[in-house]
């Protein structure tokens, strides 16, 4: 055991932490502003796939990692739209559209990477992009500060996102329109476009951190190749108490954890490689138990309406 | 009122029917009509858990049938239909009955998880052949006739991939990303480990597993731990292993492949792959089908069948020596002078 | 154009003309007239269904007129959405209150209004400003108060800050005193008349006939979607008023003889001491409660809801656990005895909340009408329903407390909550019980069917029933009871006499303030 706590494998699991929490930093900081105006996006895990296809599909094809960024947000936006509409419009069960938007994401990922014949060749994603100075700081830098870009912006997002949340005018209507749409309502605050806008933005950073996975992190795309990683990050939501900064503490653990379970069959510690396997999932069932429910929407996965007609 | 029930019934159907097609291949598309048949044309159908460019286990089999295929004399002599991402076994048993029931020749199940249906299913067509795998059972004991079983000897190119990475790791550290410990997976990687060790004594193998067949980015992560280890040699099993090769490549560790070619994925990084090659396992399973035995045959892909190839990568210069202890190591295993397994 | 202490433009007048409204199967407003003035108090009144919150609605936006015209100054005007009548100066104090509860007052306020900053929220700025209107209208709220922590009344207020702060020139309340105590209302009638004094028009929508006389200026009375007259509230009457809603005569005054006096051996059909109960959240609801009603005799509850109301009928109906004290009914204790064993010794009830206690929504009426009664003769017999004495029972309940439905078979939820009232009256009654306790029992019940269910109740007081009646309606209590308890913060305030009991100094016991 005592072979674990060194510090190159705790350094080891804090760089690996950050690294593997970006995906789901993306996608759930997305998730939490759809959730905090009222909606649950299930369909994330399947943005993610379309959003990772999209952006290995164009970067293998141009090069241009900015342009496979775009793509992947660009089809995060599409599908954005579509869940807004069905939930919004067509005021339908949000958990079940979530699951269609999911197998909807996950069938056409799958199709066009073979209809399309994509290369199945590795790209040069995002190279590391160390910080100049912090990244020369001892054991520290190779941590935090020699990543690629992605994962630095996926950490800036979180003030970002708390700053609009809570100091903005449309921050405050996105609280409102989650807790008390009626209230809102009244006040001539459109529920519907505060909605939409949530949940559209939600999926363009679900087709961001599909991209961050396939352009940045594995550099390759595998059919279903988000495992269900889209809905751990829909998890982390309720794990963050729809904080930014909740959500953020909630992928590092959680992917901490992952590293760590690694390290553990890495350092031969003998325990079983199925039960390390799901320490992360019993962690995040455990948190969900214990967490706190009071900080949740009092509107979430409600649809609006005035009740005319 | 009713829109909301449409709303969400619509998209779960729209999702439903994608995934149903997108995972699956559909009927294939050029139908038999269009060419004529010289002979009689062969009916192979396959059920595969992956997607048949998953640059690892389907994909070894496909390209093993469209081989066949070509050698016979193309679509006219040989039809093959595909239904692959086939991880719902109840999904896999109903494809494997419908193209019984179709009348293929010969019925492929390539997935372990799909054995115990089949039992049934060969029963209730007892004029087909079927094959399953990776497997060695043919259901000769329960009294069925018709099923033919495959298997590769995982073992035997993971020792000789072991005695490869032993000379050339420069560290002494290896990695070896497993996905969930059963099946070829766990064969290959203990042939891998007990390669290493008999080459190089105080070589250190580091072995994880994640639990998952798919898990992209948990493979990656494996991988990076490993190299964070000190490895700079990795090798690992299963399609997921593409997110570790995306590393391997990040860190210029150099990577050893299994099951498929993996050389295509990262031309720069992987240094040589275990391939499986079903080619004449097909061949011969397809032989005698014509004659009449419809089942009853298990084969293993093995070094000394052919089965089993070494395919090294130009672009990753192998020293002369490793190569030539691998070379030593593979005429071991097929004289059995060398015991792959532990 | 004369300007408001706000700054804003007055509204001299809002006309609605011939304003009619269809939903599936109802015509909710029918070809209503309706007017407003600068400075006036309009208030609108009717029975709950009569139409003035779908016509409210249309005023704000919120539903489209199918025909008719509303005019401001003489203008027509056209409001298809909550901002487009906030930007004509309308605004709107809503029954349920439009609060976000885990915001805080000034970010509420500020809620989809343009920011000095942009795109930035100015939190000060706003706060300063609920603090100079707040001084000006006595409506006093901290800004950076959470409006949960929040009194109904504080909450009230911020609503009616709101409205002001977008510069409201005409405001709509919806039955704004329900939820308020007596004490509340009077602060709040201040607040009204002061706005109406600098300008202001309002219109003041409740079912509450005293209230309407004395605030309003002017009365408009709707009754079935139209409207049946509006007139000067001055010199109307309560009586005059009801009429008007129900459209037949009514008494809102009920003669009573009084409770004979006591036999020296008599036993009290209900004695409670010093009752002990947990609430919800595990804190004491009742501590030490103490009372006892006789034969003939009801005992009035009044109280701001919260106060243990609640708690009290459920623990002497068996619902909740006493943890303290002592229940003897007709002398005999039944302080832990179940709901089974209390209709045995004789007793009955009558729950506050009739749709999930006092019914099962999809029962048919004759099977909510023998709920409890099903067990036995001559309803079963060896574990089979007897169709045939279940539908002659029921269909004479039906009749003899004229209980509106269909059928026998039609499910319950179908009814009106007047009806399902009378329901459960029929039920509760038809057992003749000796003693009855009571919550709630025409809260949301139409002015006719309410004067139906105390007829009932004052009849069955004649018979000698003892009644424990928990209200919070005073009228109510001040027309039935014979003595009126206050229930604060679980524990009774004081216990009057009929006669002693006037709202002043209830609204006082209520607030906590001893006589």
């Amino acid at each position: 055991m005592n072979e674990l706590f060194t510090v190159p494998v705790l350094l080891g699991i804090l760089y690996s932490g950050v690294r593997l929490a970006t995906p789901y930093l993306y996608a759930a900081l997305g998730e939490m502003f759809a959730q905090r105006s009222g909606v649950v996006n299930l369909g994330v895990d399947g943005i993610m796939l379309m959003g990772a296809f999209a952006a290995f599909f164009v970067v293998s094809n141009t090069g241009n990692l900015l342009l496979g960024v775009l793509a992947a947000m660009l089809v995060g936006l599409l599908m954005g739209l579509i869940m807004s509409f069905v939930s919004v419009n067509l005021q339908a069960e949000q958990g079940i559209s979530g699951i269609g938007l999911y197998l909807f994401g996950l069938g056409l990922s799958s199709l066009l990477f073979k209809k399309l014949s994509v290369s199945t060749r590795a790209i040069e994603g995002f190279p590391a992009l160390p910080i100049p100075v912090l990244s020369d700081l001892p054991e520290i830098g190779d941590v935090f500060f020699k990543h690629n870009i992605l994962v630095y912006i996926a950490f800036a997002l979180v003030p970002v996102a708390a700053f609009v949340l809570n100091h903005t005018t449309l921050g405050l209507k996105v609280r409102a329109a989650g807790m008390k749409p009626e209230a809102a309502d009244s006040l001539g605050v459109s529920v519907a476009r505060v909605r939409y806008l949530c949940v559209t933005f939600g999926s363009m950073m679900a087709g961001l951190a599909g991209a961050s996975l396939s352009i940045g992190l594995i550099n390759l795309f595998q059919e279903n190749m988000t495992s269900g990683l889209g809905f751990i990050a829909v998890a982390l939501v309720y794990f963050g108490g729809w904080t930014p900064l909740g959500v953020m503490i909630g992928a590092l653990l959680f992917s901490m954890v992952n590293a760590l379970q690694l390290w553990v069959q890495v350092k031969a510690i003998p325990i079983p490689s199925d039960l390390a396997v799901m320490l992360p999932y019993i962690l995040t069932i455990a948190a969900l138990v214990l967490g706190r429910r009071a900080r949740q929407p009092a509107a979430l996965s409600k649809p609006f309406s005035r009740g005319e007609n | 009122m009713k829109l909301n029930r449409i709303g969400a019934g619509a998209l779960l159907a729209v999702g439903l029917l994608l995934a149903a097609c997108g995972t699956p291949t559909p009927a294939p598309a050029a139908p038999a009509a269009t060419a004529k048949p010289a002979a009689k044309q062969v009916k192979v159908a396959v059920v595969m858990p992956s997607a048949s460019n998953d640059g690892a286990f389907s994909q070894s089999m496909y390209d093993a049938l469209k081989a066949v295929q070509a050698s016979m004399g193309g679509e006219a002599a040989m039809k093959i239909a595909v239904s692959e991402g086939m991880v719902q076994v109840p999904n896999a048993v109903a494809a494997i009955r419908d193209y019984a029931q179709q009348g293929y020749d010969l019925v492929i199940a390539h997935g372990t998880q799909y054995g115990n249906s089949l039992t049934e299913i060969a029963k209730d067509f007892p004029n087909t052949a079927f094959a399953w795998g990776t497997a060695t059972d043919t259901f000769a004991a329960a009294g069925v006739k018709n099923v033919f079983a495959y298997n590769p000897r995982a073992q035997e190119g993971g020792y000789v991939l072991g005695v490869l990475a032993a000379k050339m790791s420069k560290s002494g550290v290896i990695g070896v990303c497993g996905p969930v410990e059963a099946g070829d997976a766990k064969t290959y990687v203990d042939g891998f480990k007990k390669g290493v060790m008999d080459t190089k004594k105080d070589a250190k193998i580091n072995v994880t597993y994640t639990g998952s067949f798919s898990d992209v980015s948990l493979m990656a992560a494996a991988a990076e731990t490993h190299t964070k280890a000190g490895a700079d040699i990795l090798t690992g099993s299963s399609q997921s292993v593409v997110g570790a090769i995306g590393v391997a490549k990040d860190k210029k560790a150099i990577w050893f492949g299994t099951q498929a070619n993996q050389t295509s994925l990262a031309p720069d990084t992987v240094g040589a792959s275990q391939v499986y090659d079903w080619t004449g396992v097909i061949k011969e399973m397809l032989d005698l089908s014509a004659k009449g035995t419809k089942g009853g045959k298990a084969f293993e892909l093995s070094l000394q069948s052919g089965g089993l190839k070494i395919v090294y990568n130009d672009k990753v210069s192998i020293p002369a020596d490793a190569k030539a202890a691998a070379d030593a190591a593979i005429k071991g295993i097929i004289d059995g002078t060398i015991k792959p397994l532990p | 154009m004369t300007l408001l202490p706000t700054g804003r433009a007055r509204i001299d007048e809002l006309r609605m003309v011939g304003i009619t409204k269809r939903f599936p199967g109802v015509l909710a407003n029918d070809g209503v007239d309706f007017d407003v003035r600068a400075g006036e108090i309009h208030a609108l009144l009717g029975e709950n269904g009569a139409g003035k919150s779908t016509l409210m609605r249309q005023l704000y936006g919120l539903y489209k007129p199918d025909a008719g015209e509303i005019r401001l100054n003489g203008a027509a005007r056209r409001f298809n959405s909550p901002s487009d009548a906030i930007h004509a100066g309308i605004g709107m104090i809503h029954q349920h209150f439009m609060l976000v509860p885990a915001l805080t007052v000034a970010e509420n306020v500020a809620l989809g209004l343009a920011s000095s900053r942009g795109p930035l929220l100015d939190l000060d700025r706003v706060s300063k400003r609920i603090e100079e209107l707040g001084e000006r209208y006595h409506l006093k709220v901290q800004p950076d108060a959470q409006v949960w922590q929040l009194s109904v009344g504080e909450q009230q207020r911020v609503e009616i800050l709101k409205a002001l702060y977008r510069g409201a020139a005409l405001l709509a309340l919806d039955e704004p005193t329900a939820v308020l105590t007596p004490q509340e209302v009077g602060e709040f009638f201040k607040v009204l008349r002061r706005m109406a004094e600098d300008g202001h028009a309002l219109i003041f929508i409740s079912h509450k006939l005293h209230e309407v006389i004395d605030i309003s200026h002017r009365v408009t009375v709707m009754r079935d979607g139209k409207v049946v007259a509006t007139h000067p509230t001055a010199g109307s009457t309560r009586e005059r008023l009801a009429g008007e809603m129900v459209g037949r005569p009514i008494l809102l005054e009920y003669d009573k003889p009084p409770v004979p006096a006591a036999a020296a051996n008599e036993v009290p059909r209900l004695e409670v001491e010093d009752l002990h109960v947990r609430g919800d959240r595990g804190r004491d609801a009742l501590r030490g409660v103490s009372l006892s009603i006789r034969s003939g005799e009801i005992l009035g509850i009044a109280g701001v809801s919260g106060n243990g109301q609640r708690e009290l009928a459920e623990a002497l109906t068996g619902l909740r656990r006493v943890t303290r004290g002592r229940v003897r009914v007709n002398g005999r204790d039944l302080t832990h005895a179940t709901p089974q064993q209390r209709i045995a010794a004789g007793q009955s009830a009558i729950p506050e909340e009739r749709m999930k206690d006092g019914v099962v929504r999809d029962f048919s009426v004759s099977e909510n009408l023998i709920l409890q009664d099903h067990g036995h003769a001559p309803y079963s017999r060896a574990g089979f329903l007897n169709t045939r004495a279940i539908t002659r029972d029921c269909a004479a309940l039906v009749k003899d407390y004229s209980v509106k439905t269909p059928a026998l078979e039609t499910p319950t939820k179908n009814l009106s909550g007047g009806n399902i009232q009378k329901l459960i009256l029929a039920r509760e009654l038809a057992r003749k019980p000796t003693l009855l306790i009571c919550a709630q029992p025409t809260r949301g019940v139409d002015i006719g069917a309410s004067e139906y269910i105390h007829q009932r109740l004052l009849e069955q007081r004649q018979r000698g029933m003892a009644t424990l009646l928990i209200s919070e309606d005073l009228d109510e209590l001040m027309a039935l009871s014979d003595r009126i308890a206050v229930m604060y913060e679980g524990r009774l305030m004081a216990v009057l006499d009929r006669a002693d009991a006037t709202p002043a100094k209830l609204g006082l016991l209520m607030a906590g303030v001893a006589a």
